[in-house]
């Protein structure tokens, strides 16, 4: 509770960092936090998880290069799931730059293009999944006496990493094509791709970053891993067909909605959370646990982001980008606004090329329950993805500890996020 | 040599089937039409084509338009021809409709959109799963060194189900790519129909190749085999490696004959090569034999493609600027071209020029009408397809008469290749 209280303070004073005193039942953390463990790998000076505390206030966006801060005064206490994983996100990065360097250079420019720093996003999903292979270590004692623990881990630790990488490449070559779909101008910010170098190279860095990724993937030689990710795939194509698509019916169907979004957004960091756990080797209860954490972290983010397109950073109407609906996208708000005035499918129906239609679908969604509804929903999700932490096997290491107290972190984050 | 002779006969009378004199035959051709001669029993015992009916028929267009015209059974001893497709035509239907519902979305558009590759009339000619289906028969090990407590009737029945999904897995690959190939080209037609991309649009063209993708990825996962996995992964990765090569070549790069054989064997080879290794690996064969299976698969493609640049030039005819010309209005240098280049180095500065102006077209096919550039390359791909003969027949002595009736099969098919004329 009282995080996600401190957050919301965080998040409204922006970029700025700002030391918070300490609450008397906090203190109590923090002692526990408090140290430097000894290395339990040898190699990758990430894998000492250090621990580090910062103040970087932004919620989510920007984190980037500021969160590079070390700190271990006691009067530390907010958890920054960022920065607990900001040093293997930056090796991450430069391992994806790498990788994507190809003979072709002209290609590898602009494959590129997506993982230079101001574009590269919010790293969301690495980090998801780097916290959720620390989350799930197994307890040191279990490990075969003779078992070699140092390369273990580190080997593993690499084919986790790995995941993540796959996970990104997976995703920004998806954006690559949905951007060539969408005649999109910009993408986070800066001229999108297709926008700047044509809609054919587009096509071709995004199957170029799919085919890196299936050879990253064909290393890890887990056929089941090969499985899940390949499932990913084909669920994004198939959001994207089910949102290009639709028929009047389906577009006012919640249900179709839910599926969209599910295949959309959450099916690539639920199935990855689950490789994760399967490359532990964590059994298939752990495996699927790790999966609902993803599915409802990857849905209650997509419901907020609904929300902000309507209320933007205001929490009234009107102020956000409204892309969706100019775009003819009905979402959760909308949807669950019609459940409230059957009248307003009909102004649905009509499409959003008047302007007057958006203004009077704006004046339902008003009327109605739809922004609050999408936001329980929301919230609903984020406590769902909490509770698959919570019901994790139990581990007194730290480093897990922390872990997945970050994780819990993040479900509050991506609903009360305000951007 | 008849073989190769007779099928050019074959080709140049179209589509009719014939029943030629037996008289003709020489006598060490007599034995081999004798072996054929008699309806081999079921080795395996599943489904009617496990019964590996020995099918021969005389159709006679080289490689294309095979399709449904070779479902023609006939045992008589006039048949000497070996048509490749005809020995797995069977296979090929099943494997047909198998692709059609595996790609079966729960978004119908995404489904019509996929199966529009898939239809008859434009299948292509199933040329890579041909190859492959014979080339696991080839590789067949011989019954007689199957462990003794092993259930021979299923191992071979389950071999042969994964060995038919690596034949699924290489098309839907090819698929995948001709969908993006086209929105990269802007193409019109493919295959003599519509192409995806102008009858249903970029959006979906793109989709459906991500699509079909995904699948073969699922496939390829199912096989539980992470070498075979590595493979095909290198394999689309040359695929993508090849169309950036033409996409983005520098003008140095164009004219150089190592840069183009590169490019061609990311394009077209390293698909073919790659799964033929695959399915060697699936048959558990050794590294030799796996070699010489990919071995084969690169050197057809590479033969394969080259002929098809001469076609390009010359069209069914053998005089120059019957072809459609399609690579050399695209601004694509190939070999023939190439070669010219050798002999005339001026040609160059009309390639430098582009080819926009149809006048620069026609000099350019003067130049190579003057030199040895056709000539050149059709050796070059006589050479490709001799390797690839070779690969076969360094394969492990094996006596089923299947095995050798298919290794002759792949044989043959380095023939057609480099004879077809179309």
């Amino acid at each position: 509770m009282l995080f996600a209280r401190g957050l919301t303070r965080i998040a409204r004073s922006g970029y700025s960092r700002s030391r918070w005193i300490l609450c008397y039942n906090e203190h109590q953390l923090l002692h526990n936090t408090n140290h430097f463990p000894a290395p339990i790998q040898s190699s990758g000076k990430v894998l000492g998880c250090r621990v580090i505390y910062s103040w970087v206030s932004s919620a989510l966006s920007g984190v980037g290069q500021q969160a590079h801060h070390q700190r271990n005064s006691i009067d530390e206490e907010q958890l920054d799931p960022f920065s607990l994983v900001a040093d293997e996100l930056s090796i991450l990065a430069n391992r994806l730059r790498s990788m994507v360097v190809a003979e072709v250079p002209k290609l590898a420019s602009a494959a590129e293009y997506f993982f230079k720093m101001g574009v590269e996003g919010k790293r969301f999903r690495p980090t998801v999944l780097l916290l959720m292979a620390t989350a799930l270590n197994l307890p040191t004692s279990r490990l075969p006496p003779d078992a070699t623990v140092c390369t273990l881990s580190v080997e593993l630790r690499t084919r986790q990493q790995c995941v993540a990488e796959i996970t990104e490449m997976i995703h920004v070559a998806s954006l690559l094509h949905d951007d060539v779909l969408d005649d999109a101008d910009t993408r986070r910010g800066i001229g999108s791709l297709n926008f700047m170098m044509g809609n054919k190279l587009a096509v071709l860095a995004g199957d170029f970053l799919l085919s890196r990724a299936c050879v990253a993937l064909a290393s890890l030689k887990n056929t089941e891993v090969v499985s899940l990710l390949a499932t990913v795939v084909e669920h994004l194509v198939t959001g994207e067909t089910m949102q290009m698509t639709t028929t009047s019916e389906q577009r006012c169907s919640m249900e179709y909605y839910m599926q969209k979004t599910y295949y959309k957004t959450a099916s690539l960091i639920s199935n990855s959370c689950k490789a994760i756990a399967l490359l532990a080797g964590q059994t298939a209860e752990v495996s699927m646990m790790a999966f609902e954490y993803g599915k409802n972290l990857g849905l209650a983010y997509q419901l907020i982001d609904d929300v902000l397109d309507f209320t933007g950073t205001s929490t009234s109407l009107g102020k956000g980008s409204l892309s969706d609906i100019h775009h003819g996208i009905i979402t959760a708000p909308i949807l669950y606004a019609m459940e409230e005035f059957p009248e307003l499918r009909v102004v649905v129906d009509q499409g959003f090329d008047n302007p007057a239609n958006v203004n009077l679908a704006l004046e339902y969604l008003g009327k109605s329950h739809g922004i609050q509804r999408t936001r329980d929903l929301a919230r609903k999700h984020a406590n769902l993805a909490s509770a698959a932490i919570d019901s994790l096997p139990q581990n007194d290491d730290q480093d897990v500890q922390r872990s997945r107290r970050a994780l819990v972190e993040l479900t509050q984050r991506v609903i009360t996020r305000t951007k | 040599m008849l073989f190769t002779r007779g099928l050019s006969r074959i080709s140049r009378t179209g589509y009719n089937r014939r029943q030629w004199a037996f008289s003709s035959l020489r006598n060490n051709e007599q034995q081999l039409i004798q072996h054929y001669n008699h309806s081999l029993p079921p080795l395996h015992s599943s489904e009617e084509v496990w019964g590996f009916r020995v099918i021969h028929s005389l159709v006679s267009s080289a490689l294309s338009g095979v399709g449904q015209q070779v479902h023609d059974q006939s045992s008589s001893v006039i048949e000497e021809r070996l048509d490749p497709f005809s020995l797995v035509a069977d296979e090929l239907s099943i494997l047909a409709n198998n692709l059609r519902s595996m790609v079966v979305a729960k978004v119908p558009k995404l489904a019509t959109a996929a199966e529009y590759f898939f239809k008859m009339g434009v299948e292509g000619k199933r040329f890579r799963p041909a190859v492959l289906l014979l080339m696991a028969t080839a590789l067949d090990v011989p019954m007689s060194i199957h462990p003794p407590d092993a259930t021979v009737d299923t191992l071979p029945t389950e071999l042969r189900s994964r060995q038919q999904c690596m034949a699924e897995i290489t098309e839907m690959i090819h698929v995948a790519s001709l969908c993006h190939d086209d929105v990269l080209d802007d193409a019109d037609t493919r295959r003599g129909i519509g192409s995806l991309n102008f009858v249903m649009g970029n959006k979906i063209a793109v989709l459906a190749g991500d699509f079909l993708l995904s699948r073969a990825c699922l496939a390829l996962a199912s096989l539980k085999n992470t070498e075979v996995v590595t493979l095909m992964a290198t394999a689309l990765k040359h695929l993508v490696n090849g169309e950036t090569m033409q996409m983005t070549t520098a003008t140095d790069q164009r004219y150089s004959m190592e840069y183009y054989m590169q490019k061609t064997y990311y394009k077209t080879a390293s698909l073919i090569s790659n799964s033929c290794k695959a399915i060697a690996i699936l048959a558990g064969q050794t590294a030799e034999v796996s070699n010489s299976a990919y071995e084969y698969g690169k050197n057809l493609g590479l033969a394969y493609q080259l002929i098809d640049d001469v076609l390009d030039f010359t069209g069914t005819s053998t005089l120059l600027g019957k072809g459609s010309l399609s690579d050399i209005h695209h601004g694509i240098i190939t070999a023939p071209i190439l070669f010219a280049m050798e002999e005339f180095p001026e040609l160059r500065a009309v390639l430098d020029r582009g080819f926009d102006n149809p006048a620069n077209v026609d000099i350019a096919l003067e130049y190579l009408g003057m030199s040895r550039g056709i000539q050149k390359t059709r050796e070059l791909a006589t050479k490709h397809a001799n390797l690839a003969s070779a690969a076969i027949y360094s394969l492990p002595k094996n006596d089923d008469n299947d095995v050798q009736e298919s290794r002759r099969a792949l044989v043959e098919l380095t023939q057609r290749v480099i004879t077809r004329t179309k």
